[in-house]
C-alpha cells in the first residue's frame, strides 16, 4: 500500500489579505493536491500559488501556473515535483469576500 | 526461586534484545503499539475539538480549533540539509504556529481491554525554528549567543505527554507530564510540571461553564493550576536549533488505581506515585474504556516550536 496523508492546514480562515499556509514537510510524498473550500457565501476572486522551499524558511514560487478562481464551493489544484516543503499562497483580488475557508493538502507516496 | 513468569520475562527480554527496532525500549509484557514513523503516521492525528451535528466550524471551541496536523519529517535544516531520524529517515513532527501560546497536538486513540500498568515510551527531540536573518536578535531571555549558548534554546516553551482515560461507568481523568523549558520571556525553567485540575472539555464549554481564547493552554488554562515536580532537569538541546539529539522518555501509570507511577527522562527516574490525578466530578458517556495518549508542544516566545518523535511504544501488563 502507498503511504498517504490528508492535512487540514486551515480550518476557518477569514481571507482579508494574502495568506500563506504554514510550512508542511512533504519529502516522503510523490503526489500533492490542494483543496480550497469556501464554507460560507462570498464574492470575488482568489489566486492560488504553490510555493516550495529547501528548508522551510525561504520560499519561492513553484514553476507551475497559478490558478485564479471565483470564490465559492470547492476548488482544487495539483502540484508536481515539489521537493521537501510545500505551502499554498492564496491571494484575494481587491474587494473579495471569503469569510470561512478550509484548506486541505492531500499527499500520496 | 525462579517462577514461570520470571522465565517468560527473561525470554521476552532475550528475544527483544536481538531486535534493533525494539531493543531500545523496555516495554511491559503486552505491546499495544510500536510506532516507527518510517512507515506512516500510525494513527497519530491532530487533536480535534468536538463539533455539532451540522459539522459547523463555529461550534468548535476557539482554543481547540487549531492544533495543527502532524508531519512526517526527515528533519531537514538550512545548514546541514537532511538530518534524518534516530531510526531511518522519518520522524513525526508536531509544529506550532509562530504565535505566543499556540499549541500543536498529536493524539493516539485506543481503548482499554484491561486495567493495570500502562506505559508509553518515546525517543523525542525538541527545537525552536531556526532563524536566518541578519537583523535578528542574538539573545532571548536567559540565552545570549556565546558560541555555546543560543537564543533558540530559550525560545522553546514546553512539551507535554498526557492521557485521556475513561471507564467504570464514565469515570474520566487525565494524567499529564509537562517539561517546561522556558517561560514567555525566555527565562530558563527546565521544570517538570503537572496540573491539579482536569482539562476543560467541549461539554463544559457547551454548557457555558468555560470559554477560553485562541491559544489558551488547553490542558489547564490557568497557570496557577500547575505544580512543579522535583528539581529542574537540563536536557540536550545541543547549542543550535539544527542539531537533533534524541531523548528517551518512559512514563508508567496504573489504570486500576487511576494513579501515576513513574517518569523517566534519560538517566533521571522520577517517582510520580504521589502526583495527584484529578478526576472529573461529572460522568461521561460514549467513552467507555477510552485510552488516548497525546503529545503536545507549546510555544510561549512566538517562535515556531517543534516536537519530534522518532518512535513510540505503548505497552501494558494486562
Amino acid at each position: 500500500m502507498r503511504e498517504s496523508q490528508t492535512a487540514v492546514l486551515e480550518r476557518g480562515l477569514t481571507l482579508t489579505e494574502e495568506h500563506a499556509t504554514e510550512p508542511f514537510e512533504t519529502a516522503w510524498a510523490g503526489e500533492a493536491r490542494w483543496f480550497v473550500q469556501f464554507l460560507e457565501p462570498g464574492s470575488g476572486e482568489v489566486t492560488l500559488r504553490s510555493q516550495v522551499s529547501a528548508a522551510g524558511l525561504t520560499w519561492v514560487d513553484h514553476e507551475g501556473d497559478p490558478l485564479t478562481v471565483e470564490v465559492g464551493g470547492l476548488v482544487t489544484a495539483s502540484v508536481a515535483e515539489f521537493g521537501h516543503w510545500l505551502r499554498l499562497v492564496v491571494t484575494p483580488s481587491e474587494g473579495t469576500v471569503a469569510p470561512l475557508v478550509r484548506i486541505t493538502l492531500a499527499l500520496k507516496e | 526461586m525462579t517462577t514461570p513468569d520470571d522465565t517468560a520475562a527473561a525470554l521476552r527480554d532475550a528475544i527483544r534484545s536481538t531486535d534493533p527496532r525494539l531493543s531500545k525500549f523496555r516495554p511491559l509484557p503486552r505491546i499495544l503499539a510500536h510506532d516507527d514513523f518510517n512507515s506512516g503516521l500510525h494513527g497519530w492525528v491532530e487533536l480535534g475539538g468536538n463539533y455539532n451535528g451540522k459539522g459547523e466550524y463555529s461550534s468548535l471551541d476557539r482554543h481547540f480549533r487549531d492544533f495543527r496536523p502532524p508531519q512526517l519529517s526527515n528533519c531537514t535544516f538550512f545548514d546541514v540539509g537532511t538530518h534524518g531520524a534516530m531510526s531511518g529517515t522519518y520522524a513525526l513532527k508536531l509544529a506550532t504556529r509562530p504565535h505566543p501560546g499556540h499549541t500543536a497536538t498529536g493524539i493516539r486513540r485506543l481503548t482499554m481491554s484491561g486495567r493495570g500498568l500502562l506505559q508509553i515510551e518515546a525517543y523525542l527531540a525538541y527545537k525552536a525554528e531556526a532563524v536566518v536573518d541578519p537583523n535578528a536578535e542574538d539573545a532571548f531571555g536567559d540565552m545570549e549567543w556565546d558560541g555555546n549558548r543560543h537564543p533558540s534554546e530559550s525560545q522553546f516553551g514546553a512539551f507535554t505527554v498526557a492521557t485521556d482515560l475513561c471507564g467504570d461507568d464514565g469515570i474520566r481523568y487525565h494524567t499529564v507530564v509537562r517539561y517546561q523549558n522556558a517561560d514567555e520571556d525566555g527565562n530558563m525553567l527546565r521544570q517538570w510540571k503537572y496540573p491539579v485540575v482536569p482539562e476543560p472539555t467541549p461539554r463544559e464549554a457547551w454548557e457555558g461553564k468555560v470559554d477560553f481564547p485562541y491559544a489558551a493552554d488547553f490542558t489547564a488554562p490557568n497557570p496557577e493550576d500547575w505544580r512543579v515536580y522535583g528539581e529542574p532537569q537540563e536536557l540536550c538541546m545541543n547549542e543550535v536549533p539544527t542539531k537533533v539529539n534524541w531523548h528517551y522518555l518512559r512514563w508508567v501509570i496504573d489504570t486500576e488505581k487511576r494513579k501515576n507511577v513513574e517518569v523517566q527522562l534519560n538517566d533521571q527516574l522520577m517517582d510520580w506515585s504521589d502526583v495527584p490525578v484529578p478526576i472529573y466530578e461529572e460522568r461521561y458517556g460514549s467513552l467507555e474504556n477510552l485510552l488516548n495518549f497525546y503529545f503536545s508542544v507549546r510555544t510561549l516566545s512566538g517562535q515556531r516550536n517543534f516536537l519530534y518523535l522518532d518512535s513510540v511504544v505503548i505497552s501494558a501488563d494486562w
